[in-house]
């Protein structure tokens, strides 16, 4: 058995068999400081957009400024983007110590090595997993069965917190990593890649990456981001992120007979969409902004929900409750934070881009506010309710 | 120094438990999906990605004339990490039926036209690098 154990053993690389100068701490410390840069803002921005989602008391989020969701998540997405190459060259360049043994014999050397171990494969899981659900999720394949956005929320959690504890054991070394040249003459003479030349290629790449990704939220990129999930373009200018028919409100959006139901307590009123075109009109451009990273400015003009409040008596700043006529998927129902519906900018739209809603942009009519997650823009609302 | 690292671990690992617990209320089936896709990539990468990459530099370096190494591995290092970072796109999966505005570029062509590049642009560069330099005048 023990003569089987060797045989495979001696099959297995050590980590001298990998001759690359190029791998190693100087690369892999100074990898792990754009990298680690990439995953703090990733998981910031991230960690914003479910404040943003679940509007915590503590942290009042308001509507303005009106841009800031969109910036927020295209930051979000393009940071995720970026860390792919810097994540796999850094992979790279430490992977020969896959291969080590431990020199030192005992069960506390075995336990110490086994945990190190454990707590990098942790973080490489994590962060892996991080990138692959998250690319997978701006395409919107979704090939498992836990709730995408509560798993990703929870695996960011031990992301960063196996990056903490690994930066806090590896500290030192990036330390003495950082003090010394990127290159020296050996690796220099070598017929293979400099350190300086692996990670000048890993940042082009990064870059590169980002720049064929980011048309969709950057409107200048558009034409070059050949790799976009969106090119812009939609009915009426902007894109649909999910379709009347994929949420079940055909039937009853174009009912002839639909209306628009008001509550504020025991009061209630109903208005036909000719009734709501016949109220005073707002118009405002506005971007729409999705947790996917894509985002466009348009121009909406409707009825101002504060003014559909001071039909039924109620106080502009108060908490609505919009429900959906959608009968399939999540957020058929959204709350309109007491700030937002008091913003005069935030509208029942009934025009997109000068033209009758869309039936796949909300039609009859639909939420438009600023600073507010794609989502939670309400399509096919068919009642506004009082509920603080 | 010291007290800097103790920090740094401890709130690493309150990240990890918080992280943890918010998957406390999942039921068997979403552990286990998280649980798969969690080792399920890093075995992807360690046992078939890297080892690929080792293999193709064992190749490269049977087959590459010595000076064109060096060039070779940083652009097969920026071409091969850009195609995985937009394998989303690439692999023709997700998006939904009627839905025109996901997923409507020609993804596949632009990857060919971005590798055809990159194939003519290593080519040229090799070319130039090995056409014999002109000596150079005798100083006076």
């Amino acid at each position: 058995m023990r003569d089987i154990v060797g045989a495979i053993d001696e099959r297995i690389p050590r980590p001298n068999d990998f001759t690359s100068p190029a791998r190693g701490t100087r690369t892999a410390a100074r990898l792990g400081i754009l990298l680690g840069s990439c995953i703090g803002i990733c998981f910031v921005t991230g960690l914003w957009s479910h404040f943003q989602y679940t509007s915590p008391g503590w942290l009042p989020i308001g509507p303005d400024p009106a841009w800031l969701y969109r910036v927020t998540q295209g930051t979000h997405i393009a940071t995720g983007t970026a860390a792919i190459p810097l994540v796999l060259v850094k992979l790279w360049s430490v992977y020969p110590r896959l291969f080590r043994r431990s020199r030192k014999q005992g069960i506390r050397h075995l336990v110490a090595g086994g945990l190190e171990r454990a707590s990098v494969g942790l973080l490489v899981a994590a962060v892996l997993f991080q990138l692959v659900t998250g690319s997978l999720n701006v395409v919107q394949w979704y090939p498992w069965s836990f709730s995408f956005r509560a798993t990703h929320e929870a695996v960011a959690f031990v992301a960063v917190g196996a990056l903490l504890t690994h930066l806090a054991v590896k500290l030192p070394l990036v330390r003495i990593a950082l003090r010394n040249p990127v290159d020296d003459r050996l690796s220099l003479a070598s017929d293979g890649p400099s350190r300086r030349a692996v990670l000048v290629g890993a940042g082009s790449a990064s870059a590169l990456a980002v720049l064929l990704t980011a048309g969709q939220t950057v409107p200048f990129l558009r034409r070059v981001s050949v790799f976009g999930v969106r090119d812009g373009d939609g009915p009426q200018d902007l894109p649909v992120n999910r379709t009347a028919r994929a949420a079940g409100a055909i039937e009853g959006a174009t009912d002839p007979a639909f209306v628009l139901e008001l509550r504020n307590g025991d009061r209630t009123m109903r208005l036909t969409r000719a009734q709501l075109e016949a109220l005073p009109q707002r118009t405002h451009r506005l971007p729409i902004a999705c947790v996917e990273g894509w985002s466009r400015n348009a121009t909406w003009t409707g009825v101002a929900i504060r003014d559909l409040l001071a039909l039924v008596g109620a106080d502009p700043a108060s908490v609505v409750r919009v429900r959906s006529l959608q009968t399939r998927g999540a957020f058929s129902a959204s709350e309109l934070p007491a700030d937002f519906a008091a913003d005069s900018r935030t509208l029942l739209a009934l025009q997109l881009n000068g033209e009758t809603l869309n039936l796949d942009h909300g039609f009859p009519c639909r939420i438009i506010a600023p600073n507010r997650p794609g989502v939670l823009q309400t399509k096919w609302v068919t009642s506004l309710e009082v509920t603080a | 120094m010291r007290a800097a690292r103790v920090a740094l671990g401890a709130l690493g690992v309150a990240g990890v438990v918080w992280g943890g617990w918010l998957l406390r209320d999942d039921g068997i089936d979403r552990l286990q999906s998280t649980a798969l896709w969690l080792v399920g990539v890093v075995v992807l990468h360690d046992a078939v990605l890297a080892p690929l990459v080792v293999a193709l530099g064992v190749v490269a370096v049977k087959v590459l004339p010595r000076n064109h190494r060096a060039l070779a591995a940083v652009v097969f290092l920026v071409w091969a990490t850009v195609t995985l970072a937009v394998a989303n796109v690439l692999s023709g999966l997700g998006g939904k039926p009627g839905m025109d505005s996901l997923l409507n570029r020609p993804y596949v062509s632009a990857w060919l036209v971005l590798t055809g590049l990159v194939v003519v642009g290593v080519v040229v560069t090799a070319a130039l690098r090995a056409r014999p330099r002109r000596a150079r005048a005798p100083h006076p």
